[in-house]
């Protein structure tokens, strides 16, 4: 029997303009409306940004204009309906996963409630399964017979305004992290689904900001940040001259050195932003202390490929330019830093879109003989299989009572963990530069890892509610760990996860700081000639 | 206490034990309430571990910590922890404030209606004053919990901006203040 006040007082408050409007749905999914405020959507790009991207060779990012999604007119061009169709229609034909994605869903459900954007705002459309339908449904209206003959019965729905409005909302509230797919049956990967829906709003000009203004940067000159290779260099001499003065060693690295055996990149974030700076602290460290022959590149600048959030053909060309840099230092291999979706591009993507890399050598520690077969066409390593490498062949000392002030636990960024299957490598990494360190609970760690809530360029400070619900399934699991036993550290091995999880504690979880595992080896190392001062902070003191 | 028999042999209770016979009846309700305010309110009723699940595990959690704390009189300090819990999570969705808190008061009702309900609780009614009165001061801290939680997010947000921890476009980078031209960083690039 209902409450009658309570039924009163539901009217009043629950009711409301609002994406939690109640229980019960009054209406079919297709005919609920977004509402787009601020605060529930990125930025859209800067008109600039989308016409430089355009203009450049083998891109193709039309219709660039001033628009706003809280607007009703988005001011699409006037055919903007037989674009997305015909785009779909030519992807369906290039991509045969797309097409098999499109039809083989049973809405078995196992997705739904996997979504870590579904488990913090409660929104149906945000069941991956739900997001798929919203490109499904025009899929089957306008390929499938079923759907043409009848309609919204077999879940088709024509195209229009407001589905695309609606693509936008949820194609933007997706982090591509797959966790979804690990539960799917049929192995759909609905983060490719999602990949689809932002190429296709991008041929009607609709796209974000942050993330096409890192990628033309990232274009224009080598990184994210827009930074000029003379600030690269500096920023990298820097955290070179910070590591001497802590540890007494002298760093000897290199940039844009032809012939070095090794072409070392990483996530710019790592040279330039807190708290990725101690991780890059670490490399240096690492790196000097087995005498890698090793080279940075100012061209190569940065690991992070925002192509992937945006189409195929600008990751192609993004992941390309570290190839091309490889090629022409003439090195034997890559080793890549601790980014995350640098390795989902180079592990699914590089080899149909660039690779197989002939001219390069399938990588080999110089150090301890290793071939690093797993690496045999990419020929890119990730820091922490050749740092666990080292470890297991006795190459670098380590002394764990240096990470003392660290009482860690480790979150399995989603790109390594689910694109690569790095799972074990930081694992032992961390079991020897550490005395102890705790696992989160077992449905959020490894392949069922959550999401940080903010990848996939969705780690803009307008959206910072947003976020925080995307990753309160992670910060809830670190929660348990910090009140269980007492953890102080988030370590990853992923730059975005290091910036965004640093906002998601100082909300969550305050007090609890994050960092890089190649951080946490920087600071146990033991280095020959080393001067050491005492470091009550790890590489993170300041002295 | 116990249970007591009365002349026209209806098994009366006193108040705390309605509270602790109606426990799980009273949270389930309550719970219930506070979890329709979602649109996918069944699966976030239904699935009972706190990580699969974080709105509805939390939510049940802190509602079982705070109805111990309000049915045994506890110092309104303590109702803070277990009302932390659920409204940290309310302050960042999509409620208007009111949404947010509203489900605190929602107990009052439930167990009002509950006791009333019932033969051997009817007469409790009237005594429900210092809890009720207890709820309304968590409901009053649940607010001030939720600004906090309103603040502390926009903190975050300015400290992301300012300390540069994700700076991606051109409005914040601070290499910006290097360029005098915009065209220069091409010409540079092109000469490596």
């Amino acid at each position: 029997m209902a409450v009658a006040k309570l039924e009163q007082l539901s009217k009043s408050v629950v009711q409301g303009p609002s994406l939690a409007t109640g229980a019960i749905p009054t209406q079919d999914w297709m005919d609920v409306p977004v509402v787009f405020k601020p605060g529930n959507f990125a930025y859209q790009a800067k008109v600039e940004k989308v016409e430089y991207l355009n203009s450049q060779k083998d891109l193709n990012f039309p219709n660039a204009r001033e628009w706003s999604p809280e607007n009703d007119d988005w001011k699409l061009p006037e055919d903007w309906k037989e674009i997305i169709l015909h785009g779909l229609k030519e992807r369906l034909d290039k991509f045969r996963s797309l097409k098999i994605f499109m039809d083989c869903c049973v809405r078995c459900g196992a997705c739904a409630d996997k979504c870590h954007f579904f488990l913090g705002t409660g929104d149906p459309k945000n069941m991956p399964v739900m997001r798929a339908e919203l490109l499904r449904s025009i899929y089957r209206n306008d390929f499938t017979l079923a759907g043409k003959l009848m309609g919204k019965m077999a879940g088709a729905r024509e195209m229009t305004v407001g589905v695309l409005k609606e693509w936008f909302m949820y194609s933007y509230q997706c982090t591509e992290c797959r966790r979804c797919s690990v539960f799917c049956p049929y192995g759909i990967d609905t983060a490719e689904v999602t990949m689809m829906l932002r190429e296709l709003l991008h041929l009607v000009g609709v796209g974000i900001n942050w993330i096409l203004e890192p990628a033309s940067n990232s274009n224009r000159t080598g990184n994210h940040m827009g930074l000029q290779p003379h600030t690269f260099k500096d920023n990298v001499d820097f955290l070179a001259e910070d590591v001497e003065n802590l540890t007494g060693v002298k760093i000897n690295h290199s940039f844009n050195r032809k012939g070095a055996e090794v072409l070392f990149i990483t996530p710019s974030a790592d040279v330039f932003a807190e708290p990725g700076l101690y991780t890059a602290m670490g490399y240096l460290a690492l790196f000097e202390e087995i005498g890698l022959d090793y080279t940075w590149s100012t061209y190569a600048s940065e690991g992070g490929n925002f192509g992937l959030f945006t189409n195929n053909e600008l990751m192609k060309k993004l992941n390309g330019k570290m190839y091309a840099e490889a090629k022409r230092l003439g090195v034997k291999y890559i080793i890549g830093g601790e980014c995350g979706h640098m390795w989902r591009v180079v592990h699914q993507y590089m080899d149909t879109m660039n690779g197989p890399a002939d001219f390069l050598e399938v990588p080999k520690s110089s150090i301890t003989g290793t071939v690093f077969n797993n690496a045999a066409s990419t020929k890119m390593v990730h820091i922490s299989e050749f740092t666990a490498d080292l470890i297991r062949h006795n190459k670098i000392k380590l002394d764990p009572s240096r990470n003392s002030h660290v009482k860690a636990t480790f979150h399995d960024s989603c790109n390594p963990a689910r694109a690569m299957g790095l799972l074990d490598e930081p694992r032992y990494i961390l079991d020897h530069v550490l005395d102890n360190w705790v696992e989160m609970p077992e449905n959020t760690i490894r392949e069922q890892t959550f999401c940080c809530g903010s990848g996939t360029g969705l780690n803009t400070d307008e959206i910072m509610e947003l976020r925080m619900r995307a990753g309160l399934p992670r910060a809830n699991a670190v929660k348990h760990v910090i009140d269980k036993y007492g953890v102080n550290t988030l370590s990853c091995v992923c730059a975005i996860d290091r910036a965004t999880l640093t906002s998601l504690m100082n909300y969550w979880n305050p007090g609890c700081d994050v960092c890089g595992v190649s951080e946490l080896v920087g600071n146990a190392l033991v280095m020959k000639g080393e001067n050491r001062q005492e470091l009550t902070e790890g590489l993170r003191t300041l002295v | 206490m116990g249970i007591h028999l009365t002349e026209g042999k209806v098994q009366v209770m006193e108040l705390d034990e309605a509270f602790r016979w109606y426990r799980e009846k009273i949270i389930d309700k309550w719970v219930g309430y506070a979890l329709e305010t979602y649109e996918s309110s069944s699966f976030f009723k239904n699935e009972k571990d706190k990580f699969a699940n974080p709105v509805g595990g939390n939510t049940r959690e802190a509602f079982s910590r705070l109805y111990t704390k309000l049915t045994l009189g506890a110092d309104p300090g303590e109702f803070v922890a277990p009302l932390e819990q659920v409204m940290r999570i309310r302050a960042i969705q999509a409620f208007r404030p009111s949404q947010a808190v509203g489900p605190i008061h929602a107990i009052k009702h439930i167990t009002r209606e509950i006791l009333e309900k019932n033969k051997e609780t009817r007469h409790l009614v009237v005594q429900l004053y210092d809890f009720e009165f207890a709820v309304d001061l968590a409901v009053l801290a649940a607010f001030d919990l939720y600004m906090q939680c309103r603040e502390q997010l926009y903190q975050v947000r300015i400290k992301e901006i300012k300390t540069g921890s994700f700076i991606l476009t051109d409005s914040r980078c601070p290499s910006n203040l290097l360029k005098t031209d915009a065209l220069e960083p091409i010409t540079v690039l092109q000469d490596i």
